[in-house]
């Protein structure tokens, strides 16, 4: 069978150096390119600016109907692979084919806006994250039956709790009924009630072919809902397969780095 | 039931219903290349957030101010009055007949518009950085939907001019028929400028600053509160380099039933198209690092 994601040799490398801190102004900019033209014509050579590989020669592919978890220390590449999946960056090398209409999580209430109504958030938040008005409408209650905000519909988003804020961004993205489902480390700030009402969400729509791909700190969630595992490390794929598996090897790593 | 089931021991993952995988893929994720071009159809499959963004500009403008429609006329109102009375009472500049309130406003409502227009897209990608790292859509539509509420904002003026040509007996010919032409290549120039902006303003936060020093000279070089008739004939050809200066006096030729300038409008398209053209394209190019930059 064909896999749903087909990824080769991706790639991200990151410019370092003070201009990732600091903008630089037109000015700067002006400036640098004289003094770069003065050290060519120097015959100094040319300081290049540092530059890291944030995720490096990474493949792998998944077959549709998979979950697939995505574990591995801060800062080792993981948000950045799922950030390249849904296309918000580009790759530096490589190339991955998505054979599915993709719906992506990556943070929470993406394009909410404070002073419109939970009502007006979720058609907006909805269209943002790829729905059409017609599904919108068509799933509307089904949302709002999800996040449990029925009688805040008319409230401006800036009244609600952090709370409510995270179940309605959540319900709405769990509604989108994607083909391919990106989702990172969104559940975390969660209470445990609504985190396993999520958790649930996911496997139903797994269960009805939703292919999942899951980046988590959260080693238990990880393993009980994932088909199998990623595990990656200073941008390279470590380890790959049952999330039992990987989960141990992770966390031998980790112990034998130790204190 | 299933669902009474602790997560941790619920039955081990079925497999997925069977689903026909299509054999091209839907999305091909490449590194950034020199050749790419802009994708039409994705533009067009991603109308409604185009929609839903400029409902959500209108929607927010409407919540947070008090006499919402009415700042949107009270701008080129202000000025109107100011003019009138400094340029068209005390100085008296000609108008071409035309009483010059109605004059000067109908200038200053299409300046207006390109003047907000270019500036709330050029910052446009600036402000909507939260959904730009979080979410994917062409990001070509976030200036133009600023353009498109600042078109909104146009149409809601025109009801005032329309009040006004009334109020001073000006009838409408079938020159008004030419001026869909013109709003369509106001709103070209207006994004050509604006994308540009935008992309700029994310590498280079100077941009934003000097736009409005930019736009306070191109204001009086081209002919809003005096008419391009008072430009020697010499200098015309170098006026209508301003795309702006056409543009302008089409939308009154329409209005008062003048003569079309035929030459400053083909060198203001000539100039307008193009330059639309120039930058999409550099648009196109600077957006795959948006989300990295932003």
């Amino acid at each position: 069978m064909n896999p749903i994601i087909k990824a080769e040799n991706l790639g991200k490398k990151y410019q370092l150096g003070p201009t990732e801190t600091v903008r630089p102004t037109l000015r700067e900019v002006f400036k640098n390119s004289v003094k770069s033209r003065v050290k060519q014509i120097s015959g100094r050579k040319r300081s290049r600016r540092p530059s890291v590989w944030a995720i490096n020669k990474i493949s792998f592919e998944v077959q549709a109907g998979e979950v697939l978890g995505i574990i591995g220390p801060n800062g080792a590449g993981k948000s950045t692979l799922l950030r390249i999946l849904a296309r918000i960056t580009r790759p530096t090398t490589g190339r991955a084919d998505l054979y599915g209409r993709t719906g992506s999580l990556l943070g929470v209430g993406t394009g909410f806006h404070p002073d419109l109504t939970g009502r007006e958030n979720i058609y907006l938040n909805g269209a943002i994250l790829g729905m059409r008005r017609s599904e919108i409408t068509q799933k509307f209650d089904e949302i709002v039956a999800f996040a449990q905000i029925d009688n805040f519909l008319d409230t401006p988003a800036k009244r609600y709790s952090s709370g409510m804020y995270l179940r309605l961004a959540f319900a709405i993205a769990a509604h989108l009924d994607p083909d391919i489902l990106l989702l990172d480390e969104v559940l975390t700030v969660a209470d445990a009630p609504f985190q396993k009402k999520c958790l649930r969400k996911i496997k139903d729509a797994n269960h009805e072919g939703t292919t999942v791909l899951f980046v988590s700190h959260n080693l238990t969630s990880v393993q009980e809902l994932c088909s199998r595992a990623l595990c990656i490390q200073s941008g390279e794929l470590r380890d790959e397969g049952k999330p039992e598996t990987v989960i141990a090897n992770y966390l031998k790593d980790v112990s034998e780095m130790g204190p | 039931m299933a669902s009474d089931l602790p997560v941790g021991i619920s039955a081990p993952p079925l497999p997925a219903p069977f689903k026909h995988l299509p054999a091209e893929p839907v999305t091909r994720i490449r590194p950034p290349s020199f050749w790419e071009t802009v994708d039409l159809a994705e533009l067009w499959a991603h109308r409604e957030v185009l929609y839903f963004l400029v409902w959500r500009d209108l929607k927010v403008r409407y919540k947070q101010t008090i006499i919402g429609a009415a700042w949107v006329v009270l701008q080129p109102i202000v000025i109107t009055v100011i003019f009138t009375i400094f340029l068209g009472k005390l100085i008296k500049v000609p108008s071409d007949g035309v009483p010059y309130p109605i004059f000067a406003y109908t200038a200053l409502l299409v300046w207006t518009f390109l003047s907000n227009a270019i500036l709330s897209s050029s910052y446009s990608i600036v402000t909507n950085a939260q959904i730009i790292t979080r979410v994917y859509f062409p990001r070509l539509l976030i200036p133009a939907a600023a353009v498109a509420v600042r078109l909104v904002d146009l149409i809601i003026g025109s009801l005032l001019l329309l009040a006004l040509m009334i109020y001073y007996h000006v009838p409408l010919t079938w020159n008004i028929l030419m001026l869909p032409l013109f709003v369509l290549q106001i709103s070209a120039l207006a994004l050509a400028v604006g994308i540009w902006g935008a992309a700029l303003n994310v590498r280079y936060r100077d941009v934003g600053t000097v736009l409005p020093i930019v736009l306070q000279v191109w204001m009086f070089v081209s002919p809003i509160v005096y008419s391009s008739s008072i430009v020697p004939a010499r200098s015309r050809l170098l006026y209508s380099l301003n795309p702006l200066a056409g543009i302008i006096s089409g939308f009154r030729a329409s209005l008062f039933n003048l003569s079309f300038d035929w030459s400053s409008i083909i060198i203001s398209a000539v100039i307008t198209l193009p330059l639309l053209v120039l930058s999409i394209d550099v648009f196109r190019r600077m957006e795959a690092s948006f989300a990295d930059e932003v």
